[in-house]
C-alpha cells in the first residue's frame, strides 16, 4: 500500500508540468466534443469560468477544469490509513492501559497496568474517591454511574470532577473512566488500642507487629464470617484465624500485641479504567483525513473542458475521470450555452 | 399497545401493499401503476418516520427520553426506513421496478421480523449509561444508512444473475447501481466505524478493542474496499464484480445479526 502510495505521488510530480492543450485532432478524436461556429474565445472562457477554474489560458485556445482534487482522493485515503496506523503504534509504544480500584475516601497515586505483567506503575499525581453513587431509573434500571474524584497535586486538591460512563476525566494526558463497581470487605481492627481499617492484602506494621490480612471467608464451617491474618512471629511467617462471632477467636495475642476483629463491613469501591494513549490525535487526524479522501475521491469527478480556436470558430471538448453519462448531459448543457450566447 | 406500534403496523402494511403493486405492474405493464407505487412509496415512508416520530414522544413522556436508536427492535425499524430512505433520496437513479419491489420486500422483511418475532423486545426501555451520548445518533444513523445501501447493492448483485426478460433491467445498469450504492455504504460504513471509535474512546477508553461487532465491521470493510480495488484498479466487471457485493453482504448480514446472535461483546445492548 505505500509503494503504490509512492507511485502515486511521483505521479502526480510529473504531471503537475504537463497540463497542455492538445491539437485539434486530438480534441475531435475525444468522446465529447463539438464545434462551435463564429465564438469568440474570451466570451466562452466567460461562460465557463462560472461553472470551471481556468488552468491554462493562452493565445489559441484554454483548458479549465473542475474537482481538480479527485484525482488526489486515492492518495488521501491510502495516507490516511498509514497516518491511522502511526497513530495507533504511538499508542502502543508510548501509552498504556490499566486500572484503578478507589474504596469510597481512598486515595491512590498508582494504577495497576493490564496485561501479562499486573505492574502497577505512578500516576504522577494522586487520584481520591469522594464519593460513589448509581442513580436509577423509575422501573430500576441503572441510569447513571457517578464517581466523584479529585485530584492531588503536591498535597493540593487541583481538580474535581464527576466521572460518569461516556464522560471520562482527563489530566495530563492520562484518562479516567468509569468502568465498574463493587463492593469489598473492610475489616475494622483493634491492635493494642488502636482502631484501624485494612482491606485484603493491606500490610499494617507497628513497632514489632506486621500484619496483614491474607484471607477473608463469608463462612469459617458453621462460625460466621472470618479473616486469616498472616504475620510475622519473630521472623518467622505464621496465620491465625480471627472469627467475628465467636468471642474466643475475636482476640487474639500477637507478638505480644492484643490484636481484635472489632467489624467487617462490605464498602462500595469504583473501578476506573486508565489509559494514556498519545497517538490518539494522530488517530483521529487519520480519521478526518479518511473521511476527506473518501469524499473527494467517490464525490468529486474530475472534469476538464478544452477549448481551441480552429478555422470554424472554437473546438470545445471535455473529458470526465468517472460518471461520464452524467458529465455527458453536461457538456450538451455547456455547449448550449455557449452557442445560446452567439444566436 | 402504544399508538407507535399501530403506525408503524401501518407500515408494514403498506410496504406489503408496494410490494403487490408491483407484482400488479408486471402483470399488467402499466405505467400508471408505477407512479402510484411511488406515491405510496412516499406515503410510506412518511407513515414509518411518524411512527419514529412518535415513539421517540412517547419515550419522553415516559420520562426515559432518547432518540429510538437503542435496542434491538428499534434498530430493525431504523434499518427498513433507511433502505426506503436510500430508495427515495436515489430514485433517479435506482427508479427500476425491480428494484424498488425488493427493497420494499427488504423493509417488509425487517418491520415484519421486527414485529412479530417474541425474542425481540418492543417496548421502549430506559438509555442505560454506555448508550447515553450524542455519538450515539450519528453512529447508529450511519452505520444502517451503509447498511441500506449495502441492501442495494446486494438487490442489484442477485439479480445479476436472474434471466428474465422485461423485469431485470440491462446488466450494465444494475452494475452502475451496484457501484454507486457501494460508494455510498462504503462512505457511510467508514464514517460509522470511524465515529463508533471516537465515541468507543469516550465510552470504553479505547478507540478499537476488537469487540466482534468491530471486528465484522471491519472485515466487512475489507471486502467492500476490495470490491472498490478490484473494480478501478483490476478492471473487474460483471459476474465477478456481483459476486463480491453478495459476499460483502452476507458480511453485513452477520454484523448485524450474527455477531448480535452469536456472538457476545461490548456491542450486546444491541440484541
Amino acid at each position: 500500500m505505500t509503494l503504490c502510495t509512492l507511485r502515486r505521488l511521483l505521479s502526480f510530480v510529473k504531471e503537475k508540468k504537463t497540463i497542455r492543450l492538445p491539437d485539434e485532432d486530438r480534441l475531435s478524436r475525444m468522446d465529447f466534443h463539438s464545434y462551435v461556429p463564429g465564438k469568440g474565445l474570451g466570451e466562452t472562457v466567460g461562460i465557463l469560468t462560472k461553472h470551471y477554474r481556468l488552468a491554462v489560458n493562452g493565445e489559441q485556445g484554454a483548458v479549465l477544469e473542475r474537482g481538480k482534487l479527485s484525482r488526489y482522493g486515492v492518495f488521501i485515503i491510502h495516507t490516511s490509513i498509514i497516518v491511522i496506523l502511526a497513530g495507533s503504534f504511538t499508542g502502543l509504544l508510548f501509552g498504556y492501559r490499566g486500572f484503578v480500584t478507589l474504596k469510597v475516601g481512598e486515595t491512590k497515586d498508582r494504577l495497576t497496568l493490564r496485561g501479562k505483567t499486573a505492574a502497577e506503575i505512578p500516576l504522577g499525581f494522586a487520584l481520591t474517591c469522594k464519593d460513589f453513587r448509581v442513580n436509577f431509573y423509575p422501573t430500576g434500571e441503572p441510569k447513571d454511574y457517578v464517581s466523584t474524584v479529585e485530584i492531588i497535586e503536591n498535597g493540593k486538591v487541583v481538580l474535581g470532577k464527576e466521572i460518569r460512563v461516556n464522560d471520562p476525566l482527563s489530566y495530563k494526558g492520562i484518562r479516567f473512566y468509569q468502568s465498574n463497581y463493587g463492593s469489598a470487605p473492610v475489616f475494622f481492627f483493634n491492635v493494642g488500642g488502636e482502631k484501624i481499617i485494612l482491606t485484603e492484602r493491606e500490610v499494617f506494621r507497628k513497632n514489632d507487629l506486621l500484619m496483614m490480612v491474607a484471607r477473608f471467608e463469608g463462612k469459617v464451617h458453621d462460625f460466621g464470617p472470618g479473616v486469616l491474618v498472616a504475620y510475622l512471629d519473630n521472623g518467622e511467617p505464621k496465620a491465625a484465624w480471627f472469627l467475628k462471632s465467636v468471642d474466643r477467636l475475636r482476640e487474639q495475642k500477637l507478638q505480644g500485641v492484643k490484636v481484635s476483629l472489632v467489624d467487617i463491613q462490605e464498602q462500595p469501591y469504583t473501578g476506573l479504567e486508565v489509559s494514556r494513549d498519545p497517538g490518539v490525535f494522530i488517530v483521529w487526524a487519520g480519521f478526518a483525513l479518511m473521511l476527506l479522501g473518501l469524499y473527494v475521491n467517490f464525490f468529486l469527478q474530475h472534469r476538464r473542458i478544452y477549448l481551441l480556436r480552429v478555422s470554424e470558430g472554437l473546438l470545445v471538448a471535455g473529458m470526465a475521470s468517472r460518471n461520464r453519462e452524467d458529465f455527458k448531459k453536461e457538456f450538451e448543457k455547456l455547449t448550449e450555452e455557449i452557442n445560446g450566447r452567439t444566436s | 399497545m402504544a399508538v407507535h406500534h399501530k403506525i408503524l403496523g401501518v407500515a408494514t402494511l403498506l410496504y406489503l401493499l408496494v410490494f403487490f403493486i408491483h407484482v400488479l405492474y408486471f402483470s399488467l405493464k402499466k405505467e400508471r401503476v408505477l407512479a402510484v407505487a411511488w406515491m405510496i412509496i412516499y406515503a410510506t415512508i412518511c407513515v414509518h418516520t411518524l411512527g419514529i416520530v412518535l415513539r421517540w414522544i412517547e419515550s419522553y413522556r415516559m420520562g426515559v427520553g432518547h432518540v429510538p436508536l437503542a435496542n434491538f427492535y428499534e434498530s430493525l425499524i431504523f434499518f427498513a426506513w433507511s433502505v426506503t430512505f436510500i430508495l427515495v433520496v436515489m430514485r433517479k437513479k435506482i427508479s427500476y421496478p425491480v428494484i424498488t419491489m425488493c427493497a420494499s420486500l427488504a423493509s417488509l422483511f425487517l418491520m415484519g421480523y421486527a414485529s412479530i418475532s417474541p425474542s425481540v423486545e418492543k417496548n421502549i426501555q430506559p438509555l442505560i449509561p454506555a448508550l447515553q451520548s450524542n455519538w450515539l445518533h450519528v453512529h447508529v444513523v450511519t452505520c444502517f444508512i451503509a447498511y441500506a445501501a449495502f441492501v442495494i447493492s446486494f438487490i442489484c448483485g442477485s439479480l445479476y444473475f436472474v434471466e428474465w426478460k422485461g423485469v431485470i433491467p440491462p446488466k450494465a445498469v444494475l452494475e452502475d447501481i451496484n457501484y454507486r450504492s457501494v460508494i455510498v455504504g462504503f462512505y457511510m460504513l467508514s464514517a460509522g466505524i470511524l465515529t463508533g471509535a471516537v465515541w468507543a474512546h469516550y465510552a470504553w477508553g479505547s478507540y478499537w478493542s476488537w469487540d466482534p461487532k468491530e471486528t465484522w465491521s471491519l472485515i466487512t470493510w475489507i471486502i467492500y474496499a476490495l470490491f472498490l480495488h478490484a473494480r478501478m484498479v483490476r478492471g473487474w466487471r460483471e459476474k465477478r464484480i456481483a459476486l463480491i457485493s453478495i459476499i460483502g453482504f452476507i458480511s453485513v448480514v452477520f454484523t448485524y445479526f450474527g455477531v448480535n446472535f452469536i456472538l457476545s461483546g461490548l456491542h450486546s445492548y444491541a440484541t
